[in-house]
């Protein structure tokens, strides 16, 4: 069964036959946000039965959109917390990626800024490596971002969007090796992004950080994981019940190749291993369990179908 | 309301300046400096690395009064005062205070103050000084400069003459080049004024 990422906006009233209906076709749903009046859930449906919640969602004023970035979690890469990169532009990027289903972190370096002083230190590059995705915010210069970058790029092995000032050709003429996205004419900047034009700026990030998501599942289609993510954290939601206590927004995070689990490593870890998912083949079976570097948090990464053997 | 007449960024990469001048007029206009501001050139090279912003100021002459921002009611023994901003809440009350005394002076809510039981007339309230501008405006220039200065230039010279009028700002990441001053003056010369 192929699972396509959607995004469902309507009404609170009647919402409950919605989740229902995506529960009753085999779909998770990984997030739900209830904002005043309106309920907002992002999900996994099954491919065939996209169009049967489009129906369902039309009598109650609701529409369905394809969201490619439901499931991924991104590092937005900013090089500090001063106010020369936040609130503008890391957040505005940031949040406009969560508005379009993406979870993002935001990851501020300790000695990110500066052109000769700037490093990245192990804790950064691991948590960074966490991620699906990690998208880099530099600033305006070519000359800063050339000597830079090889720097700030070391050791990551996720694939890198680069947002900087100078404009894409220049980026890519810089950049050596080159890496996965660039989008450019998007640097440091002290304003909020409101004009039309800076919004088209930021759906290139969206289009480039798509793209480079889509070439990471095609390489995962071609050994599939074992299980799918959501189907995991169902799994998890419904047997480890500590888990509803967990008052951030997504206790679990859906990741394209496994899961974070908002539970401290020690007591739980095991706990996690030991549930079984289907046929007596058990979580520790299939997953990997390590300490995450973020906090005291799970993180489980699903093993490929050529280590496993499974697929359920 | 003044304006700024020369307004220029100077860089070796043309498109790093013109975000640069998007940068600087969005930081001034946020901290209500461009109208302070007469004359401004910003000299950014990150190859070297350095920063530098030099510029004339506008004399400021105007001080803040009680009466610039409160209505002053005068009433059978007591004078009530109505804010319409509490920006000068804090300064306005110390001065009372030490003035009247504590027994004296009551703050009803945010933007109300009343004067009890004092023996002043009530225009003379009103003609209190309360802040001088021209006395924080050299550290509100150099809070925004260091915000639009590329964030690793930490290592900062800078220079303010109150009587002139004039200013600078150099920073770097490394350690500035003895003969700094010649490329200050060099900025001051294209704006065609003279180093203080």
């Amino acid at each position: 069964m192929m699972l396509v990422p959607v995004t469902y906006r309507g009404g609170v009233y009647r919402h409950n036959e919605i989740m229902d209906l995506i529960d009753d076709v085999g779909g998770y749903i990984v997030q739900k946000h209830v904002i005043a009046s309106d309920v907002v859930l992002l999900c996994f449906m099954p491919k065939d039965d996209v169009d049967v919640l489009r129906a369902a969602a039309k009598p109650l004023g609701g529409e369905v959109i394809d969201s490619p970035l439901v499931g991924t979690e991104i590092a937005v890469v900013s090089m500090s917390l001063e106010i020369h990169h936040l609130p503008h532009p890391s957040c505005d990027i940031a949040e406009y990626i969560r508005r379009l289903g993406g979870k993002t972190n935001m990851v501020s370096l300790a000695r990110g800024p500066g052109k000769r002083i700037a490093a990245l230190n192990d804790e950064e590059r691991d948590v960074i490596n966490e991620h699906d995705a990690a998208i880099y915010l530099l600033g305006n210069f070519e000359n800063c971002i050339q000597k830079k970058m090889p720097v700030l790029r070391r050791g990551i092995n996720v694939p890198i969007v680069l947002c900087g000032g100078p404009d894409k050709e220049a980026l890519q003429r810089i950049i050596d090796p080159p890496l996965d996205g660039y989008v450019g004419n998007v640097g440091r900047f002290m304003h909020r992004t409101k004009e039309s034009e800076e919004l088209g700026k930021l759906d290139e990030i969206i289009a480039e950080t798509t793209r480079v998501l889509e070439k990471k599942r095609l390489a995962i289609a071609k050994d599939p994981i074992s299980v799918s993510p959501a189907r995991l954290m169902d799994i998890i939601k419904e047997k480890v019940p500590q888990i509803l206590d967990v008052t951030s927004p997504t206790p679990l995070t859906v990741q394209m190749d496994g899961l974070r689990v908002k539970l401290p490593y020690d007591p739980f870890a095991g706990e996690i291993r030991a549930l079984e998912i289907e046929d007596g083949i058990r979580i520790g079976d299939i997953c990997e369990l390590t300490p995450s570097r973020m906090r005291d948090y799970i993180l489980l990464k699903i093993r490929p179908f050529s280590e496993t053997n499974v697929v359920v | 309301m003044y304006a700024v007449e020369y307004f220029e960024v100077e860089c070796p990469e043309p498109l790093g300046a013109e975000y640069y001048k998007q940068i600087a007029n969005d930081v001034l206009l946020d901290h209500n400096l461009l109208r302070t501001i007469h004359k401004l050139h910003i000299y950014v090279d990150p190859g070297v690395p350095i920063f530098v912003a030099v510029g004339v100021l506008h004399k400021i002459t105007s001080v803040v009064r009680v009466r610039d921002f409160a209505a002053v009611n005068p009433l059978a023994g007591k004078i009530t005062l109505s804010l319409a901003s509490e920006t000068y809440l804090a300064p306005m009350l110390k001065i009372f205070l030490s003035r009247f005394g504590q027994d004296h002076v009551e703050q009803a809510d945010r933007f109300t103050v009343v004067l009890r039981d004092v023996d002043v007339d009530p225009k003379e309230v009103e003609d209190i000084v309360v802040a001088d501008p021209s006395e924080s405006v050299f550290k509100d220039l150099i809070y925004a400069l260091k915000c639009i200065a590329p964030e690793g230039f930490r290592v900062r010279r800078e220079l303010y003459s109150k009587e002139k009028g004039k200013f600078y700002f150099v920073a770097s990441e490394d350690t500035l080049a003895a003969d700094v001053e010649a490329l200050v003056r060099s900025k001051f010369d294209a704006m065609g004024e003279a180093l203080p």
